[in-house]
């Protein structure tokens, strides 16, 4: 199989400067009653068409339909889980951008699927394979309030439980392709025998699902190489903001796919053609093409549409001429 | 150093910084954004608006004064705007479905020209009290804009640090004795808050104002005591809306600074009662004396109406004369 490129999740929402910013009109008059929840819909489905097309015309060979609907990946499906209310602002991760924190007030019961409805539209829309995207257990637990369980270990397991119901729905609507984001584990090596038991959990009640254990915003070197112990077909590293995982890379066991993040997703400066291909061409030889995907470091949202567009181009065409 | 001149036994009140914008000004900015009006009409409303907020402040009789920014869209942007070296991005989210302008540092960083100091003129005109000088700090300036010129973060900030220092110097020089220096980003990375301090000494090093800094949306009890090295002679947190808890760490780590003691919680439509903003002041007085505290809202008020942030700046006039009354 040849190199491939992928997104790590998010897209910015605005449009190019100019244009209307219907998603964030529709929301302003929804909350005031002057729309309703179809026209939200609908703007949502015009702008997850649009990120597609986007994707596509990049030449981006796994995409993903860029999160436009969720304003992060953890209150979607805490709105979804009975159990879970939702909380205050808080800092999402090291960047300037808040997200509202679930807060664990009884035991969790899955209500149904989350993110089906839009995997099964963007799939439909899509010309290429479309990837699914779920909160990692661990980060989902530690980003969270716990008011109920008083057990962290209770807590992220019953959270594993949920998410376990939701990849089983998103393989049976046809995914080939979810990935599991766990950034927080960087930062909880104490939690990583945790996270092998939980993300068994999910991954055991797929078949045929190709599942990717993405971490970004920072370095692996605490998890050690342990962390290829999580029963996953590949790891996801951020190379932007932890050069350091590159050590790591070389502990990637056989058989294990890796997704590399080298384009700043956080940070406008465009990288060169010629610094790209410099740092692909030795992971080629490494793993080769068939294992190996590369994707901007994190979710694209951070940056304004216009310098998004510009990242994934950039991706595609690297990727194309490291792989010709 | 500088030092406070204010009257009485302490327990003064102030403002974080910003407070909301009428409509008035809310449709004037985005009639000169569509090129409807001119600047100028823009800014005789802004000094309207202005005027309102330092007679409201007058009315119950606040100790230390803000201008209230009517005149800035938000607290980095404004200064992107005007520095060389800096240009206006796209829009980013911040949260749910607000979006703001992140600016790109492109060039070196410089300032042509003084930036807030005719408004802090403007706004001290028209009160006998000290006006506040506005800033925000080199930390947080990079931290919430992109960088494409600098070739590390140190480089970037410590160039802030000198063209926001030169600011300051020019607030200091039209007669600012309170200069307020803020570093929300301050607790985001534990690992640079040494960047954070190294910056904010060749701000505050050539001052003999009064310094403050705010910093808040992080996390204090990892960032403190650490953030009491931040060379100012007065630190402005966030109370209310964490319950207090910060003071748990000053049992065994006495908070040393003045403080500014943000006893309503802003981000919220609920009105705390004077009596609970009472109770909150009491508690911090059993580990920092009244000659040392500030009471103010927990952040700046931009986000509630112009009726609510009055609502709660009354009630944080009524609660601080209550316990004053006990001391």
């Amino acid at each position: 199989m040849a190199l491939r490129s992928t997104v790590v999740g998010s897209y910015p929402k605005p449009p190019e400067e100019g244009q209307q910013f219907v998603v964030r009109k529709t929301l302003h008059a929804l909350e005031k009653g002057d729309k309703t929840v179809d026209d939200l819909k609908k703007a949502q489905d015009d702008l997850v068409r649009a990120v597609i097309g986007e994707e596509e015309a990049a030449g981006i060979d796994l995409i993903t339909d860029g999160q436009g609907r969720w304003d992060d990946i953890l209150t979607p499906f805490a709105r979804n889980i009975a159990g879970f209310e939702i909380g205050g602002l808080l800092r999402w991760f090291d960047n300037n951008v808040y997200y509202r924190r679930p807060v664990a007030v009884g035991p969790l019961e899955w209500r149904g699927p989350t993110s089906v409805e839009a995997f099964t539209f963007a799939s439909s829309v899509a010309t290429k394979p479309v990837k699914a995207v779920l909160p990692g257990p661990v980060t989902f637990a530690r980003l969270s309030q716990d008011e109920h369980f008083s057990d962290h270990e209770a807590f992220v397991l019953a959270i594993a439980g949920v998410l376990a119901q939701e990849a089983a729905e998103l393989e049976a609507a046809g995914a080939t392709v979810i990935q599991i984001d766990e950034p927080a584990l960087l930062d909880a090596p104490e939690d990583l025998d945790l996270a092998k038991r939980a993300i068994a959990q999910i991954t055991s009640e797929l078949s045929s699902v190709e599942t990717i254990l993405a971490t970004y915003f920072g370095d692996a070197k605490r998890l050690g190489a342990e962390l290829f112990d999580i029963e996953v077909d590949g790891f996801g590293f951020d190379l932007v903001a932890g050069p350091e995982n590159l050590e790591l890379l070389s502990q990637v066991p056989d058989g294990k796919n890796v997704q590399v993040g080298l384009l700043d997703a956080r940070n406008t400066k465009l990288e060169t053609v010629d610094e790209l291909t410099a740092a692909i061409e030795p992971l080629v030889e490494q793993f080769g093409a068939d294992r190996l995907y590369i994707s901007p470091s994190a979710g694209l949202e951070y940056l304004p549409r216009e310098k998004a567009r510009a990242k994934l181009d950039r991706l595609g065409e690297v990727v194309k001429k490291v792989g010709a | 150093m500088g030092k406070v001149e204010l009257a009485g036994p302490g327990l003064w009140t102030t403002s974080v910084g910003s407070f909301p914008k009428p409509d008035y000004i809310l449709k004037a900015r985005s009639q000169f954004a569509r090129g409807e009006i001119e600047r100028s009409e823009l800014q005789e409303l802004e000094k309207q608006a202005t005027r309102e907020w330092i007679e409201f402040q007058n009315s119950i009789d606040t100790d230390l004064v803000v201008d209230g920014e009517q005149y800035r869209g938000d607290m980095v942007a404004f200064f992107a705007e005007e520095l060389p070296g800096l240009e206006i991005g796209g829009l980013v989210r911040s949260y749910g479905n607000r979006y703001y302008r992140k600016p790109i540092a492109t060039g070196p960083v410089g300032r042509d020209k003084p930036l807030t100091v005719d408004w802090w003129e403007y706004a001290q005109s028209l009160t006998d009290k000290p006006v506040k000088g506005m800033l925000t700090g080199p930390y947080t300036i990079c931290d919430w804009s992109f960088n494409e010129h600098y070739a590390t973060r140190r480089d970037y900030v410590l160039d802030l640090a000198k063209v926001i220092r030169d600011e300051a110097l020019d607030l200091e020089r039209a007669g600012a004795r309170y200069i307020q220096i803020d570093e929300p980003a301050a607790s985001t990375r534990m690992d640079e808050l040494d960047l954070v301090i190294e910056a904010m000494a060749i701000v505050t090093e050539p001052l003999s104002a009064h310094t403050i800094t705010h910093i808040c949306y992080g996390d204090f009890h990892k960032a403190y005591p650490k953030m009491l090295e931040i060379p100012v002679d007065q630190i402005d947190l966030e109370f209310a809306n964490s319950d207090y808890s910060l003071l748990d760490e000053f049992y065994d780590n006495p908070f040393t600074s003045f403080i500014g003691l943000g006893i309503s919680d802003v981000h919220t439509h609920t009105l705390e009662s004077v009596e609970e903003m009472a109770e909150g002041i009491r508690k911090s007085l059993k580990f920092i004396p009244p000659e040392r505290m500030f009471v103010d809202p927990d952040c700046g008020l931009k986000t509630r109406t112009v009726d609510e942030a009055k609502e709660k700046l009354t009630n944080i006039k009524q609660a601080v004369d209550i316990v004053k009354a006990e001391l």
